[in-house]
């Protein structure tokens, strides 16, 4: 009678339905929908920059974007790892099924990575790419004229046309990120079977905890990698993000706090077995992780932050503490909602448990190769796509006395 | 259509033709796919050959059956819905080499107390125990045969079975009527729970022998049983094992 089981069988409590015992949206369900936020909050703080008009964060609107990209590659990947058959899921774009929220995921995805994205920072990026590329060597030289397209309009018109063209997109790109994250939230939200889930409420969270995530991750990038280039942190820009951050955070705390007070104000037959959920196996990552240390905390410190004048390296690092606090906060939610979902019987009378794996696909570390492949991404476009303005000015500067413009191609 | 494109910038024009590429390559690359690339069925013989492929570990109850009397002999009992299997483990390899290897046979109490230990959840009815209490040094098996899962002897007490009931109607109004005051318990109830079963009050003039208000019991509250939710039976507003049967 030694089955694998067993181990698990000893920690079920109350009664359970038998195909309840194992867990089967693991670990790397969890991590699908913590990428896929980073990519919509990281987006929906370059929008600010573009739409509208927040001038301070303007330094780190390019980071965002190319966040948002490292992110957006990366995002399908646990989807792929978790089903299998990774060569299958170009049916999905081949056989179109409507009805189907989950096959839809592939046009949501592939319209926000090619007409938002990828757009987006070709637009951006475009002027840039010719200038490089007349000031550069083979490869580089090649890699960023291919990446322009070969297109050597430098004049006022396409520029022009180049900066109408980023403010549309962005414009079209704020609707789209809340799709593509308000989805993953929808996903969850629209299975009634589950009462943990099955909330309208759900894609709205989402997507303000996306926002909450998304806008933490780049105040921490713009953090690490501002020092190591040898540049001082604007203050004005951290100080705007992290007052962004604030408000965002406060939205998504107040949207759950009154998804729990619905919940406890309806008290549907559910909710005995979700407060045991709850104050059994979510504890620790609910209560302490999700709403203490990842909401709470932050929240208290940066209204100390806007209460009392403290100098630059204090704000410096409460805003770095905050910002992790939050980001460890977010994947709870995340680890709770796909997690927390599974962990109670539909009968309602009992609770399971999950064990994760360590090794194999679905395992920890597959899990945490995927949260560090973002950031190898990441810092291969900023090595091929440099954000930082003062650096495009010393090669402009230099390059483009050197090359002769080229002429346009004919219309 | 040219005249309308030479307005447009550079730029646009080369994205557009990317896209247009992109676009013009996925639906001819959908169309021009072998039909065996879309062809189903190779996944699934892959599927069918790697599920094949595994080695069958279990070798189901009706192969213990050809041997083994008290297969046969379980198919009676409560048990009857249990494969051998999962008490004994699995048992191909057993099946293969009878002599030389013997599948697992749970004398422990724990195994029993898998499925029996005290669990308020568990339907009523469902026999359970508490392992502390029930016994504590015998082995399960000393007493009850698991291939004939029977009480050793037919209990004597409803709440036997009906623990739950026993114990919500022990704080509840009707603490002091016997279970047979309202329920008529063929004999047979007790050998076979479920083939013979104990009747429910079908009349409402039965709860009205203390309830209506013409009678003369002073104690339980008095309704007109006439007029008060005539078209129902009593117990199905008023469950009577509750405390708040009221």
């Amino acid at each position: 009678m030694n089955h694998p089981w067993n181990d698990l069988l000893r920690q079920v409590q109350g009664y359970i339905y038998p195909n309840e015992i194992e867990i089967h949206w693991g670990m790397l369900v969890v991590v699908y929908p913590y990428l896929t936020g980073l990519v919509a909050g990281a987006f929906i703080l370059a929008s600010l920059v573009e739409v509208f008009n927040v001038r301070e964060v303007h330094a780190v609107y390019r980071l965002s974007l190319l966040t948002a990209l490292a992110f957006l590659l990366i995002a399908p990947l646990p989807l792929l790892l978790h089903l299998g058959r990774p060569e299958r899921s170009y049916e999905i774009f081949l056989t179109p099924n409507l009805s189907s929220a989950m096959a839809m995921f592939g046009f949501i995805y592939a319209w926000y990575l090619m007409v938002v994205l990828l757009l987006e920072i070709w637009f951006t990026y475009r002027k840039d790419l010719i200038t490089w590329a007349r000031a550069e060597r083979f490869p580089m030289r090649w890699v960023h004229r291919a990446l322009a397209l070969f297109s050597n309009d430098l004049s006022e018109r396409a520029l022009r046309f180049d900066r109408k063209a980023v403010k549309v997109i962005t414009v079209i790109g704020i609707p789209s990120a809340f799709l593509l994250h308000g989805y993953v939230g929808f996903i969850f939200g629209s299975i009634k079977a589950n009462p943990w889930w099955s909330s309208v409420l759900i894609p709205i969270v989402f997507l303000f905890s996306a926002i909450v995530s998304g806008i933490a991750l780049v105040l921490l990038l713009y953090m690490l990698i501002t020092p190591r280039r040898g540049e001082k942190i604007d203050m004005a820009c951290l100080d705007k993000i992290a007052s962004f951050l604030f408000y965002a955070v406060l939205v998504d705390f107040s949207l759950e706090l009154l998804d729990f007070i619905h919940r406890l104000y309806e008290s549907e037959e559910s909710i005995k077995i979700l407060s045991d959920l709850v104050m059994n196996k979510l504890f620790i990552s609910l209560v302490v992780i999700q709403v203490l240390l990842g909401m709470i905390v932050p929240l208290g410190v940066m209204v100390s932050i806007k209460l009392f004048h403290f100098n630059e390296e204090l704000r410096k690092l409460l805003y770095f503490l905050s910002a992790i606090l939050i980001q460890v906060g977010i994947f709870a939610t995340r680890w709770n909602v796909v997690v927390g979902g599974q962990m109670f019987s539909k009968s309602f009378r009992g609770l399971t448990t999950y064990k994760m794996e360590m090794t194999g696909v679905e395992g920890l570390f597959v899990s945490l190769a995927l949260l560090i492949a973002p950031f190898v991404v990441l810092a291969f476009l900023l090595w091929i796509l440099p954000p930082w303005e003062k650096k495009l000015a010393v090669v402009f500067s230099s390059g483009s006395q050197a090359v002769e413009p080229r002429g346009d191609i004919p219309a | 259509m040219a005249n309308g494109l030479r307005g447009l910038p550079d730029s646009f024009l080369r994205v557009l033709v990317v896209f247009l590429v992109l676009i013009v390559a996925v639906i001819v690359i959908g169309g021009a796919l072998p039909t065996e690339f879309k062809d189903h069925s190779r996944h699934v013989q892959a599927t069918i050959a790697r599920e094949a492929a595994l080695p069958i570990r279990f070798a189901g109850s009706t192969e213990c059956g050809t041997c083994h009397d008290e297969a046969r002999l379980k198919q009676i009992g409560y048990h009857r819905n249990l494969s051998c299997e999962t008490c004994h483990g699995a048992a191909k390899a057993h099946t293969e080499n009878p002599v030389e290897v013997k599948p697992a046979a749970p004398r422990k109490r724990e195994s029993c107390a898998t499925c029996h230990h005290f669990d308020p959840s568990r339907p009523t009815g469902f026999a359970q125990i508490n392992p502390v209490m029930h016994f504590p040094r015998q082995a399960c098996i000393s007493c009850h045969d698991p291939h004939q899962a029977q009480p050793p002897s037919v209990p004597e007490e409803c709440s036997a079975c009906h623990a739950e009931i026993a114990r919500t109607k022990a704080v509840s109004p009707h603490a002091l009527l016997e279970c047979t005051e309202c329920h008529t318990v063929p004999a047979e109830h007790k050998v076979a729970p479920r083939i013979t079963r104990a009747s429910i009050p079908t009349e409402r003039g039965f709860c009205g022998k203390c309830h209506d208000k013409d009678t003369a019991t002073l104690q339980p509250p008095k309704i007109d049983i006439n007029t008060h939710g005539e078209k129902y039976l009593c117990w199905q507003c008023h469950y009577p094992h509750m405390p708040e049967v009221r």
